[in-house]
């Protein structure tokens, strides 16, 4: 309650800070986001073909959870300088249930796939969908959950 | 301002505005081209400065992201025109609004010039046993423009 005060206060309060905190989220995003999404299109055979998508993967690894740590520190900041309108909001819940599933998914199924040495091409390619799919509707859930309370 | 007054009131453009769907549907696609289209010009300017993706060539990392660049780049304009227009009024007067638009102006200005130097000779920059000066001042005047686009782009909404 004392932290969720402080955050708050600090937020709302502040001029620059929650502007700040906003552009960290989804400067924050863009780079945890794009830079599975580098892994997907290998996936894909959309880009980046000298390279297998495990190398990839590991090359971005360290950006992807790099940027990730600092979109949910941020948007934790968000969501607490203003509580009670997230907690009413009819979006943000499914916007939750899809992140977290989108983390899961990346450290465990997309992972294990995108590293492996042979993976069948169809179940690389479903795997790399799906991926995309539940990250771009993490950001279509974070926009709506601003325009529809 | 007649000019933003006019755009704002075109009828599909109010219509745009309105709705509930529309709207947040075009700002969403237009964020996720940033996430898309951001990550891969964060690779290529990392690569340029020897930063990531060494067993890479710049040759494969800049020519086999082009071609998606590029679509993501139209993809964002184009949503971003009607989200601009459609508020033609509060835009016009906005200096980070404008700020932005010459970021984007300059981010034109850094292919004209870096384009024939650069961009467009990897080869000659793969065979070279340094990365070349010219090569990494492109990438980093890259990130800062596209890093300013950013922020002013998300500043726009805090003006008023």
């Amino acid at each position: 309650m004392i932290l969720q005060n402080a955050i708050a206060d600090v937020l709302n309060n502040t001029e620059w800070a929650f502007a700040l905190a906003e552009c960290v989220h989804i400067g924050g995003f863009a780079i945890g986001v794009g830079s599975i999404a580098l892994v997907d299109f290998r996936m894909l055979n959309l880009g980046l073909r000298h390279e297998t998508a495990g190398r990839i993967l590991r090359y971005t690894e360290p950006w992807t959870l790099f940027a990730l740590v600092f979109v949910i520190f941020s948007g934790f900041a968000l969501y607490m300088s203003q509580v009670d309108i997230y907690l009413v909001n009819l979006i943000f819940p499914y916007k939750m249930y899809v992140l977290v599933a989108a983390l899961i998914y990346n450290f465990t199924v997309h992972r294990k796939v995108a590293t492996m040495e042979n993976p069948p091409p169809l179940m690389s390619k479903l795997v790399a969908i799906v991926s995309l799919l539940l990250w771009v509707s993490v950001v279509f859930g974070g926009i709506f959950t601003g325009f529809l309370v | 301002m007649a000019i933003a007054h006019y755009l704002q009131n075109i009828d599909w453009l109010v219509e745009f505005s309105e709705s509930v769907l529309a709207y947040p549907i075009v700002l969403s696609i237009h964020l996720t081209c940033i996430a898309l289209f951001g990550g891969m010009i964060l690779v290529t300017d990392l690569r340029l400065l020897g930063l990531t993706f060494k067993s890479l060539t710049i040759t494969d990392v800049v020519t086999s992201l082009r071609p998606w660049k590029r679509v993501g780049g139209t993809v964002m304009i184009a949503m971003g025109l009607p989200l601009a227009a459609c508020d033609a009024e509060k835009y016009a007067p906005n200096p980070f609004f404008w700020t932005k638009m010459i970021t984007l102006g300059l981010i034109g200005v850094h292919a004209l010039i870096f384009r024939p130097i650069v961009y467009s000779r990897t080869e000659e920059l793969d065979r070279s046993p340094v990365i070349p000066t010219k090569a990494k001042v492109a990438a980093i005047l890259s990130l800062g423009l596209w890093t300013t686009m950013f922020v002013m782009g998300r500043l726009i909404a805090y003006w008023d």
